[in-house]
Order: C-alpha cells, then structure tokens, then sequence
C-alpha cells in the first residue's frame, strides 16, 4: 500500500505530545528489546534509533488496543492481529502510565467520541447545539449518533 | 520508513464509519493521466482504492499538516493537496462536479487531528462554563449574573463571525500560498495561560474523572470499542439521549504553562480563530471559483 512518506517522516520532526527512550520490542517472534526513541506525534507513535534523524517506522494509533503488562511495561496490538504485541519498557512505574494514558488519547476516533459526549452534554444542559455557531453541525465527523452516512450516501 | 501497512489498510476497511467517500480523478504520479479511484476518508487518513468494491486500498495520503486548493487544471473542478516539506508530492484531484470539489475540499481542510483537538477542547472548555455557571446559579440569588469568562468569549465569537462574513463576499485573493493570517504567538500564549490558571484555581466541586485509569483499563480502551456504542463498555456511549449519571472520558490533561506545541496546520491554539480562517478558505476558494468561470 502506498502512503506519502516524506510527509509523515516531516510530521515525525513535529513537536510531540510524549518523547522518551525506551525498550521496544517488535511483534516477531525473536525480536529482542532494542532502545528506541519513541514519539508521539497526533494518531502516529514514531520510534527512531537513538541520535537518527529519520525514523525506522510509525505506527498509526487507531483501531489498537494498549494495555499494561507489568509495572514498567505497556503492549500496543492491532485488532486486525491481536496476537502482535508490540511491548516497550519505561524506566518508572509512573512514566508507564503516562504513556498508556497518552496512547489511547491520542487516537482521532477516541477524541471523536469525546467530542459527541461534549456535544451531547451541552445539548442536554443548554437545549442548544455548540457546533450551530461555528457552522459545522452538519458535518459527518462530528456526528452523535451511531448512523452515519453511508458510502452510498456521499457524493 | 517502516509503517504498521497491514493494520492501516485494516483501518480503512473496518467498520468505523467513514467522515466522507466518494469518486474523484486522482492525478498519477508519473503520468499526467487522472485515474478515477474511490476515496475514503477516516480521520486524517485518505485512502483510496482501485475500485468501490476493492477490499483492500491502493495507498493512503496521510493529511495532516497539509493544505487544500484550487488548482489551474485542465480538468475541471479541481483541487489540489498540498504540504508544507521539501520535495514534497502535491496531490491533484478533479471531482465531478462543483458540489462534489466544494464538499471535497470543505471535508480535506479540516480533516486533521490538531483540528479535532481543537473542536474537542473548545467544547470541553464550554462544558466546564456551563457547569459553573450552573453552580454559581445556586449560591448566588436573584439571578445576578456569575462572573465568568463565557461572556467575553462569546462576545469575541460573535464579532469574529460577523467580520469574516462581511469581507469574505469582497475578497477576490486566491489563497494559493496557504499562508494563514499570522496571529501573534504571544496572545495566544497569554490565552492558554489564561485558561490553564483559570482551571487550576477553580474551586467549584466539579467532579473531574482523573486522567489515570485503573488496572483493566484495555478492557474499555476506546480504540476498541465498536463504533456504534452498542457495546456498552464506553461510557459516553450515546443511546437515546441517555446520558445522565454518565462519567465524562477522560480528558487530555491541561498544559501547564504556555507552551502550546504548534500544530502542524495553520498554527493557531484559538478555535474561533481558526475555525474562521478555515471558513474564509473555503469561501475564498468559492469566490475564486466563481470569477474563474468561463462567461456562456
């Protein structure tokens, strides 16, 4: 599958919502834990060779599951693949939380749901829809319910 | 650059509804030949396949930190996908008609996860208003007004809206460059600070689910969750206008302190400002496509 990569390694030099370097290991049977420089930028984890310039890869944060397997160590795994962990050590208890917490804010479907809960929430509490004023309450991202237009809907 | 392909493509595919899809002509690389492809956006993730029932995409154009345009084509209703890196690919599309380009172009710009974010916090913002206000209305009598920051906020969105509307039916400049209004970095620093103080003083018992979540947490990740919310493991799924006695999800952590880390699109923390400068984009392009309509 084809993606614009020189765009995404320009999005990896972005400022980040999370940097660290931490023990990665890949999903192959065999791989060993490797320090990475690791990046949370928007929806895309970037892990860098410590020092490198350009990343050795991105995963895109959406559709996985993050779960912690110890005190220090998080997995990330794809719902496509689920056995297909992918694990990375912190140094603390602490920072590993943190990094949980951030992966799974950092996907664009996790904050569309937040959005339809505060969209809610305020129609609720003010009768009122608070995307109206802004001119964009038609749009289908920012759609409350579950039904959403079809493929066969859009031009 | 390595990329998670597989689980892409899965991404593309899976049942999370898509914001938009649809045929468009998508210029070839090396070719100058336009191939007609169905195009699916998720997120900030355009996909687009070979045909409408293809299972799997061609490729993908990852969308954040670009720009839309209108574009000098022979083809008509043509629009072009631009980013802001050296050597960077642009990407020329052509709708079938002037609907489709407009509805393209209005759903690509702001397509981005630092928009989304900004959408996302502003309504956070407006929630918390509201429920002190709520508060205030209890311990205050007679219906004094309580002092808050909604006011001068609302104020400022509403002027903005007008000014935008007014000038945008004279303005002729093409927005080729992409460049956005330059808004000084500093009032948008004293804003968040603004803002970042004034949550950390507030004293109102609103009760904040705390970011850290317990042990099990993977069980309800949202990432998971099927999209329709039938699951029931997402609080915030929305059934009939249910909501009461629903926990909020958990909320991105304010910043403290100035540092807004610059998103890669128009770099602007102010939502109104931005949403504004979205809109006058699109209604810029719209005039530019007018005047540049042949006279029958």
């Amino acid at each position: 599958m084809r993606f614009n990569e020189k765009e995404l390694v320009h999005l990896s030099r972005q400022p980040s919502e999370r940097a660290a370097e931490l023990g990665m290991r890949g999903p192959k049977r065999g791989d060993v834990v490797k320090k990475r420089l690791v990046k949370l930028v928007v929806n895309f984890l970037f892990y860098f060779r410590t020092d490198e310039e350009e990343p050795i890869g991105a995963l895109l944060l959406e559709q996985c599951r993050v779960e912690r397997e110890d005190s220090h160590t998080f997995s990330i795994a794809f719902l496509d693949e689920a056995e297909r962990k992918y694990l990375f050590e912190c140094d603390t208890e602490e920072q590993c939380g943190e990094w949980i917490d951030s992966i799974i804010q950092a996907s664009y479907e996790f904050m569309r749901k937040n959005l339809v809960f505060y969209r809610t929430e305020i129609h609720r509490l003010t009768g009122k829809d608070p995307l109206e004023q802004y001119g964009i309450s038609d749009e289908a991202r920012f759609q409350v319910n579950s039904l959403q237009l079809t493929s066969r809907d859009t031009l | 650059m390595k990329l998670n392909e597989r689980s892409v493509a899965h991404y593309a595919t899976c049942d999370s509804p898509p914001d938009k899809t649809g045929f468009l002509f998508k210029k070839g690389e090396r070719n100058t030949a336009y191939h007609r492809r169905w195009f699916v956006l998720k997120g900030n993730m355009l996909f687009y396949f070979e045909e409408r029932e293809s299972r799997e995409p061609i490729g993908v154009i990852v969308l954040e930190g670009c720009t839309v345009e209108l574009c000098e084509s022979s083809e008509e209703f043509a629009f072009a996908v631009k980013f802001d890196c050296a050597k960077a690919r642009t990407y020329k599309m052509s709708a079938e008609n002037q609907v489709g380009m407009e509805s393209w172009v209005k759903a690509l710009s702001r397509a981005s996860f630092d928009y989304m974010r900004l959408v996302v916090k502003e309504l956070e913002k407006q929630l918390e208003e509201i429920q002190e206000a709520g508060v205030c209305g209890m311990a205050v009598a007679g219906g004094t007004p309580c002092k808050s920051k909604s006011n001068r906020r609302n104020q400022v969105v509403r002027s903005r809206s007008g000014a935008s509307s007014s000038s945008s039916s004279s303005s002729s400049s093409s927005l080729s460059s992409g460049a956005p209004p330059q808004y000084s970095q500093k009032n948008l620093q004293d804003e968040m600070q603004n803002n970042a103080g004034s949550s950390k003083e507030n004293g109102v018992a609103w009760s904040k689910v705390p970011v850290t979540l317990a042990n099990g947490y993977s069980e309800v990740a949202s990432s998971s969750v099927p999209w329709d919310g039938s699951a029931g493991t997402g609080p915030w799924s929305v059934t009939g206008g249910g909501v009461d006695g629903v926990r909020p999800p958990p909320v991105p952590p304010r910043r403290r302190g100035a540092s807004l880390e610059s998103p890669v699109s128009p770099g602007t923390g102010c939502f109104s400002k931005l949403h504004d400068w979205y809109g006058r984009e699109v209604e810029e392009l719209r005039v530019e496509w007018l005047q540049n309509q042949p006279v029958n």
